[in-house]
């Protein structure tokens, strides 16, 4: 086995007098798809704004192959290694397909270059079209964002979060809201990505998770309960009494 | 520099504070219900002074026009929320900012044609004149009863919001809009008063603050500013935040009157500047 | 900007109108220096030619953070007047040549914008207007007191630039032609340098600020950083116009300083429409034509002006030209 990528010890996130997170220690090996259960409010989407630095947690440390990431700003994350996408849509509305994947594509170099005209940095279009054929969407590289179907705004989003080419990638729920053909084009798009790269995954749909995923952690009331193999977890007491006993986790 | 000067300035800063605190708490309030800065609240402290003393001089009655204003302005200010503001929601936040600001100008401009663009006195109340010894100084009595007043105010404000169902709805409608719409509570209505009671604090700032310093169109400039000064020390959106810092800048802005005059003004806005930088949220105010 | 993107161009005519909008953002500084050079001929007189071309300049810079990064900011008078006030003194009090004065007002109105810069990008949202609107009255108060300097409220005179010098010749400043094509080279070097801006990468980046601020720092932005710089090339562009207007009147007001000055700069950029690069240009021409006309026949123009303000901002908020692209040119 190889050194962990990713490692949190401890992590403990407080919000008045709510602990979201009460002291989280796992790590995450490079090149596997490793999902994030467990019933809302129990503290998925806050595991994923502290690993990409959105929240600073109370305590606890975050190492990053070795490195500890305390002091890193969010905006550092990414150039680091780590991006994300959000469970919500959240790309640019008004700019064009390719733009927004562009736009992400030179925050790592030319982010404060006011000279250049873009349009001759050839190398960043080229970038940026790899990443829209990866996920799919180079037809529609000249659309308006907002106007594209949710499915293709979800690979969009993956695809500005590829730009970076991230050794991590955490997807915030990728297939919320989608039906289930576009929820089969996204597993796939999520396998073939999974062959290159270290995938982290909040999910609710248990199908698509048991299928795709390596290794599971599931959280309650802040609390990791459980990790292992989607076969340990299906059999996990623990797991089926708070979790999967509740027939609703099953899409 | 004796004590009894330091105590008077102390004194007068207080009174001056008091002023600040009512309109500093209209604009948070308005902010804090609806999410909107109002950039005519300086405008509308104006006109309120202006409508304070056309009804005094119309009485004959300072108290008249004391109260009167108020609740006139108030009702001027639901028809601005009810025709101009209403149809912005949902629109960026920007949107209602740009439009007070454009009618700070039609306000201000509209005040010139009817009233002239001179300065107009606004005599102090014949009973609320002279001074009073306290024992430690003597204290003008106008500047003891618009501490009064503004205090009296503040805790009717606080009654109203702790203690009435009102002020439960207005409380919880802040925090969270849509649980008003599953309560089934019509939180326009809500908004109509609320942008009311902002206006209506403002103007009756106005009013007070006539015999204080004589009353003119350009006037709601410095309140305006004056206003965003304290909201940004105290917390945009906390009514405690407002209230200290009201008192926290008359107090600062009246002692460095006394030391170094020409520094007054400036003195408060460096103030500001300080706090950004060591609490970008406003002394009061939570994390964004 | 660059690359119009049309859902569905169905029909020609809808190609022909990309085609249209494509053509005017490529040549869009060619095309404004063209406009300008008309533009004296075309007005009633020059003296409002020449305001257009300083409040032109002020509103294009203003727009670079408004329009572009999506800040609101009341307080960009402050560096119209500091470049205004700088220049004033730099020639009436020091002798110093009309184009190092020039500079010296660009240089000190681009520090003041980063100062400020740098105290208000820290906060967020609506407290960013409150915030620089105080900031802004600081230096006019400043400005108030330091009467030395500055002549308090009578404003600052004595530095009147008759001639200039300008590759070997001697030119008339006093004659309005001269001095409105002379200043007209100060107003082409903004609009082409804003334009490069926003041909960059950072301006894409501005723009995927205003877009999503969120999203811009999750890809990697330094969001507050970045904020910083706009708002200082922003207020150096600014600062040009305040020179210029230097240059022009041989007089600062004070009140050049004032928030109420920063107000109409955000005026006339939301008139002409603060999506795009010709919509604050046009605003402050169509602004500064209202208030000549106006004013003709009544002292109260102003309440016209803010009704019509008004008007704008609850029917057309994109503004006159921001309209015509996406309602007629769609």
């Amino acid at each position: 086995m190889n050194a962990p990528l990713l490692a949190v010890e401890n992590i403990v996130v407080k919000f008045g007098g709510f602990i979201a997170l009460q002291a989280v220690t796992t790590e995450f090996r490079p090149g596997r798809v490793t999902s994030i259960i467990g019933p809302n409010g129990a503290g998925k989407s806050t595991f994923f704004n502290v690993l990409s630095g959105v929240i600073t947690p109370s305590s606890g440390s975050i190492r990053f192959k070795g490195e500890d990431l305390k002091g890193t700003k969010q905006h550092d994350f990414v150039h680091r290694g780590i991006a994300r996408s959000y469970q919500i849509t959240n790309i640019f509305p008004d700019l064009s397909v390719h733009e927004n994947v562009r736009v992400a594509a030179q925050a790592g170099r030319a982010r404060y270059n006011i000279w250049t005209n873009r349009n001759r940095l050839t190398e960043l279009d080229d970038r940026a079209d790899a990443a829209l054929d990866a996920v799919g969407l180079v037809a529609k590289r000249d659309e308006t964002a907002k106007f594209l179907a949710h499915g293709q705004q979800r690979a969009l989003e993956i695809a500005i979060a590829l730009i970076s080419n991230p050794e991590v990638l955490l997807l915030d729920e990728p297939t919320a809201g989608m039906g289930p053909e576009e929820t089969k084009e996204m597993v796939a798009l999520l396998e073939k990505l999974a062959a290159e790269r270290t995938i982290l995954l909040v999910e609710h749909k248990m199908k698509m998770i048991l299928g795709l995923s390596d290794r599971i952690l599931v959280l309650h009331h802040g609390q990791l309960i459980a990790d292992g193999s989607p076969r340990d977890i299906q059999t996990d007491p623990e797991v089926r009494r708070v979790y999967l006993g509740q027939n609703d986790g099953y899409a | 520099m004796d004590t009894e000067l330091i105590l008077m300035q102390l004194f007068s800063g207080v009174a001056l504070g008091a002023i600040l605190v009512l309109t500093a708490l209209g604009l948070s309030i308005i902010f804090g219900m609806l999410g909107v800065v109002n950039f005519a609240h300086g405008a509308l402290f104006m006109v309120g002074a202006y409508a304070g003393l056309w009804v005094a001089s119309l009485t004959g009655s300072f108290w008249w026009g004391l109260i009167v204003a108020p609740i006139m302005i108030g009702g001027f200010g639901m028809l601005i929320e009810y025709f101009l503001i209403r149809p912005l929601y949902g629109r960026s936040i920007d949107d209602p900012l740009l439009l007070t600001f454009g009618l700070s100008y039609v306000l201000v401009e509209g005040v010139r044609i009817v009233f002239g663009s001179d300065g107009i006195p606004f005599p102090t109340p014949s009973s609320l004149t002279g001074v009073v010894d306290l024992g430690v100084g003597f204290f003008p009595i106008y500047r003891i009863f618009v501490v009064g007043i503004v205090f009296l105010v503040v805790v009717l404000l606080w009654l109203g919001l702790e203690k009435t169902k009102f002020g439960l709805i207005v409380r919880a409608g802040a925090r969270d809009p849509t649980m008003m719409k599953v309560l089934g509570i019509d939180i326009s209505k809500v908004w109509l008063l609320v942008f009311g009671l902002g206006v209506g604090l403002a103007s009756l700032g106005g009013v007070l603050s006539g015999p204080m310093r004589s009353v003119n169109p350009e006037m709601g400039a410095l309140v305006l500013a004056e206003a965003f000064v304290v909201t940004v020390i105290g917390g945009l959106g906390s009514l405690v935040g407002s209230i200290v810092a009201g008192l926290l800048v008359g107090v600062v802005i009246s002692m460095t009157a006394l030391f170094a005059p020409e520094m007054a003004t400036i003195v408060m806005f460096a103030l500001m500047a300080v706090v950004l930088l060591i609490r970008p949220q406003g002394l009061f105010g939570k994390l964004a | 900007m660059t690359s119009p993107a049309l859902a569905a161009p169905s029909h020609a005519r809808a190609g022909k109108r990309a085609q249209f909008r494509s053509l005017v953002t490529r040549y869009r500084v060619p095309l404004s220096i063209l406009a300008l050079c008309l533009l004296p001929w075309l007005l009633p007189s020059k003296a409002l030619a020449v305001n257009v071309l300083i409040y032109g300049v002020i509103a294009v810079g203003y727009n670079l953070l408004f329009g572009y990064t999506g800040l609101l900011s009341f307080g960009h008078a402050a560096f119209v007047g500091a470049g205004a006030y700088i220049t004033g003194i730099a020639i009436g009090q020091f002798g110093v040549p009309w184009y190092l004065a020039v500079l010296l007002g660009v240089v000190g109105g681009a520090l003041l914008a980063f100062i400020m810069g740098a105290l208000s990008t820290r906060t967020r949202g609506i407290y960013f207007s409150m915030v620089t609107l105080a900031l802004a009255q600081l230096v006019y108060y400043v400005a108030l007191q330091a009467s030395a300097w500055t002549g308090g409220e009578n404003g600052l005179r004595g530095f009147t630039v008759s001639k200039i010098e300008l590759l070997g010749f001697e030119i008339n400043f006093l004659d309005p032609v001269n001095k409105y094509y002379v200043l007209m080279m100060f107003a082409a070097l903004a609009l082409w340098i804003v334009s490069r801006i926003l041909n960059s990468p950072f301006g894409a980046a501005i723009e995927a600020i205003r877009e999503n601020e969120r999203r811009a720092r999750t890809c990697g932005y330094d969001v507050e950083r970045t904020k910083l710089l706009a708002f200082t090339l922003s207020g150096t562009i600014c600062a040009l116009g305040g020179t210029m207007s230097a240059l022009h009147l041989a007089f600062v007001p004070l009140d050049s300083l004032h928030y109420l000055s920063s107000g109409m700069i955000v005026m006339m950029t939301l008139l002409g429409g603060a999506s795009s690069f010709f919509g604050p240009f046009i605003g402050a021409l169509v602004f500064l034509v209202m208030e000549d006309v106006f004013s003709l026949w009544t002292s109260h123009w102003q309440i016209i002006v803010g009704s019509v303000f008004v008007l704008f901002v609850l029917f057309l908020p994109k503004g006159i030209w921001g309209t015509f692209l996406t309602k007629v040119m769609r």
